[in-house]
């Protein structure tokens, strides 16, 4: 499963590429984050709750970035194994670039999950999977912007 | 006497015990509650195929009510890992399958740790607190990901993902190709499907450390299996276990077979000492209950000028799953794919190799037909393709093709296959009959010209019933393969019937009552019927292969025969006259001249209470015991033929289902409500399988649409009438007659979709190779002939 989209992020472009290496922001973005800890170079560590349709799942999981092209882009690579109810693995590549407004946020999100949340079925996960891709970039929009998300 | 031997027999009852399931007054296994009983959950094996690094279960073990956490090593302790190897059959090999994941899991779904706590939403909750760490596995997933070259092992254990060869027939059947007017090939795909029973599966297992006895309440077919699996797998003697299996809300094959989970669920309880449940939910439902029909196969047969079939040269490749399953083995629906294609013929020179394939996907095993839907729907597609290279009606072709018994002097087909007598010339000509074929045909062509594409497809079959021991004792299986009656006379003059033969919802116990009412001529009510307790009932096999009545039937019937020949004697003492002249009509003893005065309850009477009253001082058996399986047969074939009228919408990809009708012959038919509603409910099950039932797997080996809104099953409201015809030939195997009918409905009817569907396509010169026939694949080979017609 792949998502794409971008967000118009009121910022400067090198802010808004530091601010997604640390582990405050990616809590502050994730949704269901309980706990973010680590740094850039030796990855995150991540504990996340998240409700798929009928299955409550705590995912602890790792984060690692990669590709880093310093204010331009990265892929954060992400992989929760989220006990009883499976796992999730998945990468966001994101490219940023100058806007008249600030910066351009341009993201691809790929994303696997396994055990009994694949079981499902797609037509829950895929809408599960994009919320989860959206919210994750309004936010840190919100965050990068200092508003409150909607 | 005769007249009334058969009263009983063909009458149309109704159920007995539809009125209590229907109100909703079953017993089925989680109505079932248990002093001090704990609850199981399982962790499930998330990736198609892993390595445990680590297990932390404290967070769990520290939740209120949880009783214990356990897992692979602690259960391997108390119980061995199942050894599916059965020392009959060649070129087969499964790897050992423990209760639990010990060390490296083979499909998503396989259970891996086992929460026991107070209630089942404890443990639940318990389970999500369990931590596994996972090493992911290379996985081979579908059958030619699992024969390819460079293949992932399914298995450590083993290099290569073979795991059954075997070649059915000749070794060169060149001479027949060669010598042949024409001669057609086709390839053919069959997803994997599931039963989805209505009751899941579910087992209470209690081992009382005081009497050192193991008590297992199970929703399964086969009692008297299950206690010797339990015996071998916890080293216990087989008298120590009793096994009942009370109300089965369906079964359909896949409560045939002995699970890891449910063999976990026993061991907990021995471990503890205490009874725990297992009721396993609809989501593991789908992806540890058995699996069936996974396979790819490629045809070519050779006809003659005038048609008929000079020989047959197949290849089945079967999906078998992580494990083969206990105790039977999944090699059955490869077999049996590969054996009955071309049954209902004569085929000239026969073929077919078989081969089974590991996959990291649940085992397959039996459902509903083993293996015969398979081969059905190969060689009926083979005999539409030939007829059409041939120019000959479909219905024509089928005709001058048909095998009525053996050649003189054969034990069996070249394929091994063991025939009585068939009946499919009559079956044919009645069914062509009951749905106006000429005409249908006409109105097909009329309607072509319309663009309307309208498909008549025919099914022609030939099924392997009622199976005795001479399947599986020679594979080195043991497991009981006679049915067995035990007949008792009350004092009142009622009767009681502990039975071997299991009910799945099917109604034959209520058909075995009614038999047994119709030899005494008693009101079905007189009758109480007893099944499903290795504890009250004698021994047999249970419920597989259709052998409800073509088995239990017949020792039912002996049963009666040889308590009412006692009861005669007595009888004929009292009223002075020869036993043979005697009777019973309406549960009195009629003689020579006419109706005596002493009735069953009488005769119960005396027996049990006045015995000295008896003239000669000789009680007869108030409780006599009948066994039986065939004596001369491996099994009794059945066979019939189906049809189905159907119209494709070639824009759209969607069928319609106009109008269903079978012929069958299972001989003797004791009551013709339950047989042909036996009939529809298989035929219904064909259609899903025809149309929707498909257990999709990603290509990592993720079960991805096991829930009943992504895996659809059929609907009322999209079914066609069935119109159900009999023809009878009563098996020479039994004094009933009775051949087995209970999976006759699902063999025919996917085969018959099949061609239909390739019918309504032959005008747009294509046709339909993987099952289910979905829209999509509709469409797919609609577009692809039309694509090859542009280039």
């Amino acid at each position: 499963m792949e998502m794409q989209d971008r967000q118009i992020i009121a910022a400067p472009r090198e802010a808004v590429f530091e601010a997604i290496l640390t582990p405050e922001m990616l809590k502050a973005c994730i949704p269901g984050a309980e706990e973010v800890t680590g740094s850039p170079a030796e990855g995150f560590e991540a504990v996340v709750v998240q409700k798929v349709g009928p299955v409550k799942a705590r995912f602890k999981g790792t984060v690692t970035i990669e590709d880093v092209v310093a204010g331009t882009s990265l892929r954060l690579i992400g992989e929760g194994k989220g006990g009883a109810a499976g796992f999730a693995k998945g990468n966001a590549t994101i490219r940023l670039t100058d806007h008249p407004e600030g910066c351009e946020l341009a993201y691809v999100v790929e994303a696997k999950i396994g055990g009994k949340i694949a079981q499902l079925g797609s037509r829950i996960i895929d809408g599960f999977a994009r919320k989860m891709a959206d919210q994750f970039f309004a936010r840190f929009k919100g965050e990068m912007e200092g508003v409150e998300p909607g | 006497m005769n007249k009334m031997m058969s009263k009983g027999i063909g009458a149309p009852l109704p159920r007995e015990s539809a009125r209590r399931l229907v109100e909703g007054r079953g017993s089925y296994i989680d109505d079932i509650v248990l002093p001090s009983m704990l609850h199981v959950a399982f962790l499930r094996a998330p990736f198609a195929h892993g390595r445990i690094l680590e297990i932390d279960t404290a967070e769990a073990r520290e939740l209120p009510g949880v009783v214990a956490v356990i897992d692979g090593k602690d259960l391997a302790k108390v119980c061995a890992p199942f050894d599916t190897n059965p020392p009959g059959v060649p070129h087969h090999s499964s790897p050992p399958q423990p209760a639990l994941v010990i060390e490296e899991s083979c499909f998503q779904g396989e259970a891996v740790i086992a929460v026991v706590a107070q209630s089942r939403a404890i443990a639940e909750d318990a389970v999500e607190l369990v931590f596994v760490d996972w090493e992911e596995l290379p996985a081979s997933c579908s059958i030619k990901e699992a024969q390819s070259d460079d293949a992932a092992p399914v298995h450590g254990g083993f290099e290569t993902n073979l795991a059954l060869r075997h070649r059915l027939g000749v070794e060169d059947v060149s001479n027949a190709f060669e010598s042949a007017a024409h001669v057609v090939e086709a390839s053919f795909e069959f997803g994997r499907q599931t039963g989805v029973t209505l009751e899941p599966r579910g087992i209470i297992a209690h081992w009382d450390p005081r009497t050192e006895a193991l008590e297992v309440w199970q929703s399964h077919q086969v009692p008297w299996q299950m206690r010797e699996v339990y015996a071998k797998q916890l080293g216990l003697p087989q008298q120590s276990i009793r096994v009942t299996t009370p109300d089965v809300g369906g079964a359909f094959g896949l409560k045939l077979h002995a699970y890891a989970d449910e063999l976990a669920a026993v061991a907990v309880s021995k471990l503890l000492g205490r009874p725990v449940k297992y009721i396993v939910d609809r989501l593991e439902a789908f992806t540890s209950d058995a699996h069936a029909r996974e396979a790819n196969a490629t045809c070519r047969m050779a006809i003659d000028l005038e048609g008929h079939i000079l020989g047959i040269d197949a290849v089945v490749d079967s999906g078998f799953g992580a494990y083969s399953i206990h105790p039977r083995g999944s090699f059955g629906e490869a077999m049996q794919a590969a054996q009955l294609i071309g049954a209902p013929y004569n085929v000239g020179a026969f073929r077919a190799v078989v081969q089974g394939w590991r996959q990291n996907k649940a085992p397959s095993g039996a459902y509903r037909g083993v293996g015969q839907p398979i081969a059905c729907a190969i060689t009926e597609d083979m005999i539409d393709l030939a007829a059409r290279a041939a120019g000959i009606d479909p219905a024509e072709m089928r005709r001058i093709n048909y095998r009525s018994t053996l050649d003189a002097g054969a034990r069996a087909t070249q394929s091994g296959l063991v025939i009585e007598e068939l009946s499919l010339d009559a079956c044919l000509e009645k069914l062509l009959e009951a749905m106006d074929y000429k005409e249908l045909r006409v109105e097909q062509a009329g309607l072509r010209k319309q663009g309307i594409h309208r498909g008549i497809g025919l099914a022609s079959f030939v099924e392997i019933t009622g199976v005795g021991a001479g399947l599986y004792g020679p594979l080195g299986l043991p497991l009981a393969a006679n049915e067995a009656c035990r007949l008792t006379l009350q004092p009142d003059g009622s009767l009681t019937c502990a039975t071997s033969v299991t009910d799945q919802g099917q109604g034959t116990l209520s058909a075995l009552g009614q038999l047994i009412a119709g030899e005494f001529d008693v009101a079905p009510g007189m009758v109480r019927m007893i099944a499903g307790d290795t504890g009250r009932t004698p021994y047999g096999g249970g419920a597989w292969a259709s052998r409800g009545m073509a088995l239990g039937g017949e020792a039912a019937r002996r049963a009666c025969v040889r308590l009412r020949n006692g009861l005669f004697d007595v009888a004929a003492e009292i009223l002075q006259c020869e036993p043979s002249a005697l009777s019973f009509e309406n549960g009195e003893v009629v003689g020579p001249k006419g109706p005596s005065g002493v009735t069953l309850a009488d005769l119960g009477a005396l027996c049990h209470y006045r015995p000295y009253d008896i003239p000669t001082g000789q009680v007869p058996p108030m409780t006599v015991e009948e066994s039986f399986l065939p004596a001369n047969l491996p099994y009794i074939t059945s066979n019939g033929v189906h049809a189905v009228h159907l119209e494709v919408d070639v824009d759209l990809g969607t069928v319609e289902l106009l109008d269903y009708w079978v012929v069958d012959d299972c001989g003797t038919v004791v009551n013709p409500l339950l047989v042909d509603e036996q009939l529809r409910g298989g035929i219904v099950q064909g259609i899903g399988a025809a149309l929707y039932e498909e257990c999709v797997y990603s290509e990592g080996g993720q079960f991805t649409n096991g829930t009943l809104a992504d895996y659809v099953v059929p609907m009322a409201g999209e079914m066609p009438d069935i119109h159900v015809g009999h023809i009878t030939t009563p098996t020479r195997a039994s004094g009933l007659g009775a051949k087995g009918v209970g999976e006759a409905g699902t063999v025919g009817a996917p085969a018959a979709l099949r061609a239909a569907i390739s019918d309504a396509l032959s005008p747009l010169a294509t046709r339909v190779v993987k099952q289910p026939f979905t829209t999509r694949r509709i469409l797919e080979a609609i577009m692809a002939a039309e694509n090859a017609r542009q280039q």
